[in-house]
């Protein structure tokens, strides 16, 4: 099934390649070349040193959930989805993400792993997590 | 300590709902009162730092407006400033610097926030838009509230708080409010109700954060020897600000149960001060959400980590606690016009410091802090106020 977006995000040039790469099954970010520092959402400049000077990397699209709330009162293009789960996901590459957790209230609590799970989506595909079962050894 | 000004008059509406009225009759409103508190004429007027009206306010380029309306030529400077939640912080700590560095003897802050007429779906359209990243975190459906029920998820999983010692805080401001003209909220409510409220962003439910409102602020702000003539002193005698380069989801793991920028704000507007967080007689703090208000409380050095829940449900931070907190009953039940909620905080703390709180007054009020904020508690500013006199000493 595929989803249409109620709020897509842009799509430029630059962004292009983390978008498009959802669509191949990657989720991807960019590094620099100079200092090595990953930084999430990718950036055309290195937030930490401010060169250009970057190459895109694949993430493993695991880590923990460090925090999460269920979403009942929602803005008015999201209402239809509501509730739903907002999670923050700290990458085990250093990077966190803002996403959903796509699980029941009752079986979360932070720090439980998690794995990315692309959405097949229109216009762009999106990311959501879900709970990595394999990945709970701790 | 040293005087940097004085804050001689002060004006407000009662936060609430003004859908029959337009943004400047409002403000003209508390303005007028504020500078017939101030014992002084429109022609005093230096500066005036004006707090940007909502996106959606009909009346645009409202500060020159509004100096037209009521035909107030200006020397020094006139700006209209936006920083979110800390909009009404920015006005009065331009008008405060105005004075401090000599280039007026007047400056005023003061700011019109009406939203209630447009519906709360379509408000959050806008306001969703500020959170994060509008093309990487937006798409998920975030909302301005969300990030501080992160906040309640990680604090309450790390240090065992409960719903229960949580709920205080909403029970606790809500008291403050009954004895507050100007509160928008003051039907009493018990920690059950807290509990029973229809969820919003769980675990914060409809009582752990704040109505939509409409409200209108001045602060008339003056030289320290003008202030001694009018007879009208409060003093502001320190100020801390920090943004942490954070906007709200930051892009790296850090620690979601400590604001970093109200430690770092906190402490230099003590030091400017030369006082510490256990000289302050109570805090008129923005704290949107109860685990805000906890959080923070922690931050600003009052309470060791991991205790502000458990001091609040025990009343430290009640009217006749150790530090009473928000006595004007806070942004949950004073209400909450974001832009001009920090000059709501001022005019509370003059109140407080005058002795003209009535029912909530805080016994032997001398010094206390204001605060605001904007994102996730990513930037604090503070402003540490004196009853005059005390700068003296």
């Amino acid at each position: 099934m595929t989803d249409t977006l109620a709020y897509p995000p842009r799509v430029t040039a630059f962004t292009a390649t983390f978008w498009d790469g959802l669509r191949e099954g990657k989720f991807r970010t960019t590094r620099c070349l100079r200092c090595r520092h990953i930084t999430f959402p990718p950036k055309p400049v290195c937030p930490e040193c401010w060169s250009d000077d970057l190459e895109w990397i694949d993430l493993s699209g695991r880590g923990i959930l460090r925090s999460y709330t269920e979403v009942s009162a929602a803005p008015a293009i999201f209402a239809a989805e509501a509730p739903y789960v907002l999670c923050l996901v700290d990458l085990d590459e250093g990077i966190r993400c803002l996403s959903r957790v796509l699980a029941d209230w009752d079986d979360l609590t932070p720090d439980l792993r998690v794995r990315v799970k692309i959405r097949e989506a229109e216009p762009t595909y999106l990311f959501d997590f879900v709970l990595d079962e394999e990945g709970e050894v701790r | 300590m040293e005087t940097l000004a004085s804050v001689v008059g002060i004006g407000a509406l009662p936060v609430g709902k003004y859908n029959d009225v337009l943004e400047h009759e409002m403000l003209l409103r508390a303005l007028i009162e504020a500078m017939a508190d101030a014992g002084l004429s429109k022609h005093d007027i230096d500066a005036l730092a004006f707090c940007l009206p909502r996106p959606y306010a009909e009346q645009r380029y409202f500060g020159t407006f509004m100096a037209g309306y009521l035909e107030i030529p200006i020397d020094d400077i006139l700006v209209e400033v936006l920083g979110n939640g800390m909009t009404g912080g920015l006005a009065f700590d331009i008008a405060v610097d105005r004075v401090a560095t000599g280039k007026a003897k007047v400056a005023v802050a003061l700011g019109v926030n009406r939203e209630l007429h447009v519906p709360t779906g379509e408000h959050m359209h806008l306001s969703m838009r500020a959170v994060g990243d509008v093309d990487f975190h937006v798409p998920f459906g975030v909302t301005p509230i969300a990030w501080y029920a992160f906040n309640a998820t990680r604090y309450m999983h790390d240090y065992g708080l409960t719903r229960e010692q949580l709920a205080a805080i909403p029970v606790k401001n809500r008291r403050h409010a009954r004895l507050n003209p100007l509160a928008q909220l003051r039907k009493e409510i018990t920690v059950e109700d807290v509990l029973n409220a229809r969820p919003i962003v769980r675990p914060l439910g409809l009582l752990d954060v704040p109505p939509r409102s409409d409200g209108a602020v001045a602060i008339v702000v003056a030289r320290p020897d003008i202030a001694r003539s009018l007879g009208r002193g409060v003093d502001v005698v320190g100020r801390g600000f920090y943004h942490e380069g954070v906007h709200q989801v930051s892009s790296r793991p850090r620690d979601l149960t400590t604001f970093e920028s109200a430690q770092v704000a906190s402490a230099k507007a003590y030091k400017s001060a030369g006082i510490t967080a256990a000289d302050l007689d109570f805090a008129e703090v923005y704290a949107p959400c109860s685990i805000v208000e906890l959080i923070l409380t922690e931050s600003i050095g009052l309470f060791p980590k991991g205790t502000g829940g458990v001091a609040a449900a025990d009343g430290a931070t009640s009217i006749g606690g150790q530090v009473p907190i928000s006595p004007s009953g806070g942004l949950a039940s004073r209400g909450h016009p974001p832009h001009v909620t920090p000059l709501y905080n001022v005019y509370e703390a003059v109140q407080q410091l005058r002795g003209e709180a009535g029912d909530r007054q805080i016994a032997g009020a001398s010094i206390g802090a204001v605060t605001a904020e904007l994102g996730d508690y990513n930037a604090t500013m503070m402003h540490i106020l004196t009853s005059a006199g005390e700068a003296r000493s």
